[in-house]
């Protein structure tokens, strides 16, 4: 009995023992260590989500969706929920366009969980999801979309995989574009379902701001159309074209080339990211002699009328500057210099100017500075400060050569002259829309570069080369049109020019008499040498009866 | 007898009050699984809008319809005759 006793104690002060370490360690639990198994708790049942902003669309001047986000269906497995790995692969693959091997290789990798596909077209998504396959399922996740395909592409740029804007509208506006995410901390149940009753704390998403273009989409059909069969007629290297309304600057089309698809930046070349109407510059040759004669005129040291007797060259600073094919054409005024397109002209002209007239006009005109288009990686082009001009550069630089210029600043210096003298900053977004409404982008007059009256002048002379001079390959029926031809040399890294290889351009306005659009075509490296000028011309046209049909614009002329 | 009447009114009104305390949480559970399912719906048909908004841009591209007219034999009109406004106003 006494053994039991003893028994009883020390079954009793085991448990005593026992509760008190219970005790302790639940005391130990509700104090030190609440913070810990609060937080396991908490991870458990709740979510910490970024909300992505949705990103801004951006549409045509008309309405039209040029670019927008979506949310598309990605495909993942879990592996191990898979009953029959092998006839799910079988059943997958036809549809993914894979092979059966290579998806079984997938779900075999040993991973928990995996894509199979990311983003997938809808109807593909439709019909995997009819499968019912357990183990397979969904993920939304936002793509950039842009229904016109290459369409455009060098305006609106593309976003990359991490959602940042790169190049052209995209990249400019990118900030305002991706807006802001928000945040959704939530208490979920154990089938990943909100509880309705538990922790909420919500920070709503700020979508970004929708942009309308300036751009317009049949325009810019027009221009990709006529871009493109230039190029291929020309077998060029690259190329360029933009439509410009010279009434306050809007950049109605603009393409490049080599061009590129948006949804497929991964596999372009690098070359054909470059816009090459706005982030590349060239000597732009004998479309720069209207510039240099508006100059001229506007200063009163020649008139359309005053005459020199053409040799064929033109001496200055100790050297001989010709005319094309060395031509010389006798007893020339200053709008047959326009029409013949004559370099002696050109360098005639610039010299009753004097080289700081011409500067300053050249800097009014905006070359040698950006023009602030409001898309990405804009060259400025160059134009030598004077201090390093020397005197034979008075000459080259009347006729195009030794400067360089981007396509777009040549686009705004002749819708200057196209609209009576004030030159504008081109622009591509009309306006923007946030919750506020919709914010318009006024047009932006930079300076009047020249009068009314020497624009005036200016458009008849280059309608009479037109007319009856080198650019005639312009002319439209039932239009008026104003225009230059340009054929510039290109200039090699050991600072001479490339032999036997050209830079093709026209640059003009339509209907002359009451401007609507400025249209300029740049061609590189034509294969017709100096009859490069003639395709540009046929591209001027086609691209100038679409949209002045387009635009309804009534004929001026019989 | 009257404190026993007592306590049993006190216990049925708090069984009560605890019944109806789970009848408005289930409530109000079932109902956020529900408002989740809507929102959940609403998403699902605002991306099938977007996606079909997308299909019509991409119909409506002029650069598409230009395509599908050729292959079908159209011509862009050689010339398109502009009647001015002012003969008719002047008959008129």
């Amino acid at each position: 009995m006494a053994v039991s006793l003893v028994r009883l104690r020390a079954l009793f002060a085991i448990f005593a023992i026992a509760c008190l370490l219970l005790a302790g360690r639940l005391a130990y639990w509700q104090t030190i260590g609440r913070g810990e198994l609060l937080g396991q708790a908490t991870d458990q049942t709740r979510s910490d989500l970024v909300l992505a902003a949705q990103r801004g669309v951006v549409r045509d001047r008309s309405g039209a969706i040029l670019a927008t986000t979506v949310e598309l269906r990605s495909l993942y497995a879990i592996p191990r929920r898979i009953a029959d790995r092998g006839a799910a692969a079988a059943a997958l693959a036809p549809i993914l366009g894979q092979s059966a091997e290579a998806i079984r290789a997938a779900l075999d990798s040993g991973a928990e969980w995996l894509y199979l596909r990311r983003r997938l077209p809808e109807d593909v998504a439709r019909r995997i999801a009819a499968l019912r396959i357990e183990g397979l399922g969904f993920e939304n996740e936002p793509k950039r979309l842009y229904p016109n395909g290459a369409l455009g592409a060098h305006v609106l740029g593309f976003v990359n995989d991490d959602g940042q804007g790169q190049y052209g509208v995209e990249g400019r506006y990118d900030p305002i574009l991706r807006g802001v995410d928000g945040r959704l901390v939530v208490e979920r149940d154990p089938a990943n379902r909100e509880l309705a009753i538990g922790l909420r704390i919500a920070t709503d998403p700020r979508r970004g701001q929708d942009l309308v273009l300036t751009l317009d989409l049949a325009v810019q059909t027009a221009v990709e159309r006529e871009l493109a069969a230039a190029i291929a007629r020309e077998r060029a290297t690259s190329g360029s074209a933009i439509v410009l309304d010279p009434r306050d600057g809007a950049i109605l089309a603009l393409a490049s080339w080599p061009p590129y698809d948006p949804a497929r930046v991964a596999t372009a070349d690098a070359e054909a990211l470059r816009d090459r109407a706005v982030s590349w510059a060239y000597e732009p040759g004998s479309t720069m002699k209207a510039i240099t004669i508006a100059a001229a005129l506007d200063k009163r040291v020649v008139t359309p009328q005053t005459t020199y007797d053409d040799k064929g060259f033109a001496i200055i600073g100790g050297r001989r500057l010709g005319n094309a094919l060395g031509r010389a054409y006798g007893p020339t005024t200053v709008t047959q210099i326009l029409e013949r397109s004559a370099n002696a002209g050109a360098v005639f002209v610039a010299s009753r100017l004097g080289a700081d007239d011409l500067y300053a006009y050249l800097r009014a005109f905006g070359f040698g500075e950006r023009t602030g288009v409001d898309v990405a990686a804009e060259a400025s082009g160059s134009l030598r400060p004077l201090a390093e001009w020397y005197p034979v550069d008075l000459g080259t630089v009347a006729f195009g050569q030794g400067l360089s210029v981007t396509p777009l600043q040549l686009a705004a210096a002749y819708a200057a002259i196209a609209n009576g003298g004030t030159l504008y900053r081109p622009y591509v977004v009309a306006s923007r829309r946030d919750a506020d409404g919709e914010h318009r982008t006024a047009p932006a007059p930079v300076r009047r570069v020249i009068s009314s009256d020497t624009a005036a002048t200016v458009r008849r002379m280059l309608v009479s080369t037109v007319d009856n001079g080198i650019a005639n390959g312009a002319a439209l029926k039932g239009y008026s049109v104003a225009g230059k031809t340009g054929t510039a040399q290109i200039p090699s890294e050991d600072g001479r020019y490339v032999d036997d290889a050209y830079i093709s351009s026209f640059a003009g306005f339509v209907p002359a008499e009451d401007p609507r659009m400025v249209v300029v075509i740049v061609l590189e490296r034509p294969q017709s040498k100096l009859l490069g000028t003639v395709t540009a011309m046929d591209a001027f046209r086609g691209i100038a009866i679409d949209a002045l049909r387009y635009a309804r614009v009534p004929p001026d002329r019989p | 007898m009257r404190s026993f009447v007592s306590v049993s009114v006190a216990i049925g009104a708090a069984f009560a009050l605890v019944l109806l305390y789970l009848s408005l949480a289930t409530a109000v559970s079932a109902a956020g699984y529900e408002a989740q399912r809507l929102a959940a719906e609403r998403a699902e048909l605002r991306r099938q809008n977007a996606l079909l908004e997308i299909e019509s841009a991409r119909l409506a591209s002029p650069a598409r319809i230009e395509t599908a007219a050729a292959a079908l034999g159209l011509r862009r009109a050689a010339k398109v005759t502009v009647v001015p406004a002012e003969a008719f106003a002047a008959v008129r």
